[in-house]
């Protein structure tokens, strides 16, 4: 199994982590990264709206406000899946475009931010997240499922 | 399988043509005049805001559609360098399909979610469909400004019969558990 990268944008859309654990999509300036992030950001809002639920009649449509965004995104070189916590935190995770059980890696992945990063008293929230043991710990997972 | 919309873009970026097969509920009369009030509530990503708007006119909805495809596209490409092709994308309620020609014509769809990749179909709509009816149509200017010429009878028709030929092969399949899957044809909104 292949996992290009992860990206973690904060809920005002600004890149809070990046990391490459595999190399295979280009590589990106640190600017252009930001610019990536947050072009994602507006991309995954707008998506929300343009749901064709909202055409339907009141009692076909899904529940509203139930709405979500961009979940995973196929090109022919790679697979997107975001993820977005109940905080609006986006965990978007860049694997070859077979890959089975993202879903999985990415919880736990989540669970490895919990950890690690919002139980870091030195962290502040929405900043770049600067956490050894965060770092220490994706690879040990990443490299486990390798 | 259920299609719920079907979009062409010419290289200008405007929208030659629309489709939808899902009723529309009457909008208001003064539906036309509220805009989508851009600024506020589409930047600002919090759950808390109302997800779901009506009210969008179709001019809107395909302004929309072609500006988060061509944000995707722009984006996967960057990741994936110029030979990577954006496919489509996913959402807990649609899934948006996207074939773009060589001429930088863009077909998109939106189905349900449980699809598959409807790359090959689009082709098809464009080769077997686009060029024979509107291409080859004598009567038909080069360029289609405001989607003159590409709603001709011929194509609609063969549109038509197409994507119901499509949605039936995939009712016949046995991995489809889906119940739910006649296609709504009650209202046929063209734009021209």
């Amino acid at each position: 199994m292949v996992v290009f990268a992860l990206l973690i944008i904060n809920k005002a859309g600004g890149l809070i982590y990046n990391r490459e654990f595999h190399s295979g999509l280009n590589k990106l300036s640190s600017n252009d990264l930001l610019i990536l992030a947050g072009t994602f950001h507006g991309v995954h809002a707008i998506t929300r709206s343009l749901t064709p639920h909202r055409w339907l009649p009141e009692s076909e449509s899904s529940p509203a406000g139930k709405a979500t965004g961009i979940e995973v995104l196929e090109s022919s070189t790679f697979r997107m899946q975001c993820f977005q916590t109940i905080t609006g935190t986006k965990f978007l995770l860049f694997t070859e475009p077979h890959q089975p059980n993202i879903d999985a890696i990415l919880r736990r992945i989540y669970e490895l931010y919990a950890d690690y990063v919002m139980k870091n008293p030195f962290y502040t929230v929405e900043m770049p997240i600067r956490c050894e043991k965060f770092d220490r710990g994706l690879d040990g997972f990443v490299k486990a499922k390798a | 399988m259920v299609v719920y919309s079907f979009y062409i873009f010419d290289r200008h970026t405007e929208c030659i043509y629309s489709r939808r097969w899902i009723p529309t509920r009457p909008l208001s009369a003064s539906s036309k005049t509220i805009r989508p009030q851009s600024g506020s509530s589409i930047t600002s990503n919090g759950d808390t805001g109302p997800a779901v708007r009506k009210g969008f006119s179709k001019e809107d909805d395909a302004k929309l559609i072609f500006g988060t495809v061509f944000s995707l596209r722009n984006m996967v490409r960057r990741l994936g360098g110029d030979e990577d092709h954006f496919i489509s994308y996913r959402t807990g309620e649609y899934k948006l399909h996207y074939y773009e020609t060589p001429t930088r014509m863009k077909f998109v769809m939106l189905t349900d979610t449980k699809t598959n990749n409807l790359r090959v179909v689009l082709h098809q709509i464009w080769a077997n469909l686009y060029v024979e009816f509107v291409v080859k149509n004598p009567l038909s200017p080069v360029e289609h400004p405001g989607g003159i010429g590409v709603a001709n009878e011929l194509f609609e028709m063969g549109l038509d019969s197409f994507i119901v030929r499509i949605i039936q092969s995939s009712n016949l399949s046995p991995f489809n558990t889906n119940d739910n899957t006649e296609i709504r044809f009650s209202s046929l909104n063209t734009l021209n």
